[in-house]
């Protein structure tokens, strides 16, 4: 891939917190990674490798204290809704209805009701919530939550999606279900995805390279690129695969968690 | 945010949807069940009444401290006949209900408005916490010096009171939502008045219905306490004018006036406060 495909571009990004009367906390220390177009990026690490603190950062919520992150070439300073943001909680509002939270980031950019309707209805229709456009977001099982608090990431086309723990709240069962629809519509659609998990069997699946991140302060340890065809990505039976088994271990070895303890 | 008094009172407003529904429970239960509390409601009203004008007539007890249930009946028929009743409650109505609507509407927004304004808030907060605590009765005389003996005094009156409780408690509701929401608005790129209308209003809104409720109690004392204060008409003017004159019986019927006013303020909020909640 060429350099005019990459879409997000982090460049020896770091971030240290001062404290008033403590000795500062470097969370993350000169981290760099790039997404191109259509590529899904897992990033992987232990807890406490600053892995909110770069997400942060990314979606311009959060200024780094070092080096810096480019969207399309353009330096990110401040929220500007160039990143979609997806976290374990759906945080679907309560008192608005399944379209009503679809297209929410449409009506912050002022997109005229009937626009935006339109684009929300084409995606609840392809996605599978057809006839819950109306219903209120407690009238929906887990998986159902997660999957508008998708539709109003993908609803708005953003430039690079931010995937935090998306799954780690859902039942196993509705794990894999929404495993696979999420990354057949990311690859439908195109979408640069940066995926943030615990989770190593979800980041092989899903992802074309995994960024391996130490803990405190987080750094790059190394990146792996997953050389699985598209068509073998099945949650469950990628999991028979060798080269599955490989990288899990490689991975599992480098976040220095040792299993036989 | 200090809010003892408030907050003390949230789960009460916010229990009330499951009462609902254990009071449906109670409607399946059989007919003779019903009638069997009601029988004892009724034998215990009754027996109380009953015994209340046996003591008087029996001398036990004085009328001109405690009064005398059948006086009360005469003083209310005097009442309703003349028609002074219905002219006091409808006073006292208006009082009430102006003040509420005038306090209750420009407090909640006053308290929405102040999530707008971070420096607002924090100069402000120490005033807030200091008027949380005080019982805003206390307040009455001043304004009744201020606004003078007529209707427009106990109107205002009603209106401080209930300004405050909703001011307070609706910017309480702004405190308490998820900040993870704004955020979520704040990274597809809204600006704060978007998250204030997409946000903080919709997210406040239990909490100003609760205000609304609690403040419809509040807006009747305040009224009722300005015209003790200085009035020439309405209840509390002529509960407070019977009571000077030892007439027992025709406090009692202003008191009774008094809580049929307070049931219909009340469900009538609640019949609002019902049709506008989300789910």
């Amino acid at each position: 891939m060429s350099d005019a495909d990459i879409v997000l571009n982090a460049e020896r990004v770091g971030m240290t917190f001062e404290a008033a009367n403590a000795p500062p906390v470097t969370a993350i220390a000169d981290i760099g990674f790039q997404v191109h177009r259509g590529e899904v990026v897992a990033i992987v690490g232990p807890s406490g490798c600053g892995k909110t603190t770069l997400f942060n950062i990314i979606a311009g919520l959060l200024e780094p204290t070092g080096g810096r992150v480019e969207v399309n070439g353009e330096p990110v300073h401040s929220a500007t809704g160039h990143v979609g943001y997806m976290l374990q909680k759906d945080l679907l509002l309560p008192w608005r209805t399944v379209i009503d939270n679809v297209i929410i980031g449409l009506q912050v950019r002022n997109t005229p009701r009937k626009q935006a309707e339109a684009i929300a209805h084409e995606l609840i229709e392809s996605y599978g919530l057809k006839g819950f456009e109306h219903s209120y977001p407690s009238e929906l099982s887990g998986g159902m939550r997660q999957r508008v608090a998708f539709m109003r990431t993908l609803a708005f086309s953003p430039d690079v999606i931010l995937l935090d723990e998306p799954f780690s709240a859902l039942d196993s069962q509705t794990r894999l279900v929404l495993q696979s629809d999420v990354l057949r519509i990311i690859r439908e659609r195109q979408c640069s995805v940066v995926l943030v998990t615990h989770d190593v069997g979800e980041a092989i699946t899903m992802a074309d390279r995994i960024v391996v991140i130490t803990s405190r302060p987080g750094r790059v340890k190394s990146i792996h690129p997953v050389n699985i065809a598209p068509e073998q990505r099945h949650p469950l039976k990628i999991r028979k695969l060798p080269e599955f088994t490989a990288l899990y271990e490689t991975i599992w070895s480098e976040l220095g968690i040792d299993l036989a303890a | 945010m200090a809010n003892a008094e408030i907050v003390g009172r949230m789960p009460e407003q916010t229990a009330d949807r499951k009462p609902a529904k254990a009071s449906q429970r109670s409607i399946s239960a059989p007919w003779f069940a019903q009638g069997k509390i009601l029988f004892l409601q009724l034998l215990l009203i009754g027996g109380f009444l009953l015994l209340w004008e046996v003591a008087i007539r029996a001398e036990w007890i004085k009328v001109y401290l405690y009064g005398q249930p059948t006086g009360i009946w005469r003083e209310l028929v005097k009442g309703l006949t003349s028609g002074t009743l219905l002219r006091d409650t409808w006073v006292t109505g208006k009082e009430s209900i102006l003040g509420f609507l005038i306090g209750s509407i420009a407090g909640s927004a006053a308290g929405l408005l102040l999530w707008l304004s971070p420096t607002a808030a924090a100069v402000l907060r120490p005033l807030l916490i200091a008027l949380n605590g005080l019982p805003k009765i206390a307040l009455a005389p001043l304004i009744v010096v201020w606004f003078g003996v007529g209707i427009e005094s106990k109107i205002a009156v009603a209106a401080i009171i209930t300004f405050i409780v909703a001011m307070i408690t609706s910017y309480a509701g702004t405190q308490e939502i998820d900040g993870d929401y704004l955020k979520m608005l704040k990274a597809l790129g809204a600006s704060r008045l978007q998250m204030f209308r997409m946000v903080i209003v919709p997210g406040s809104l239990p909490w100003i219905a609760s205000a609304f409720r609690l403040n419809i109690g509040f807006a009747m004392i305040g009224a009722v306490v300005g015209e003790y204060i200085s009035a020439d008409q309405g209840l509390g003017y002529q509960i407070y004018y019977a009571g000077t004159l030892y007439n027992l019986n025709a406090v009692w019927g202003g008191i009774l006036a008094l809580m049929l006013l307070a049931v219909l303020l009340d469900s009538a909020v609640g019949w609002v406060e019902r049709r506008m909640k989300w789910r």
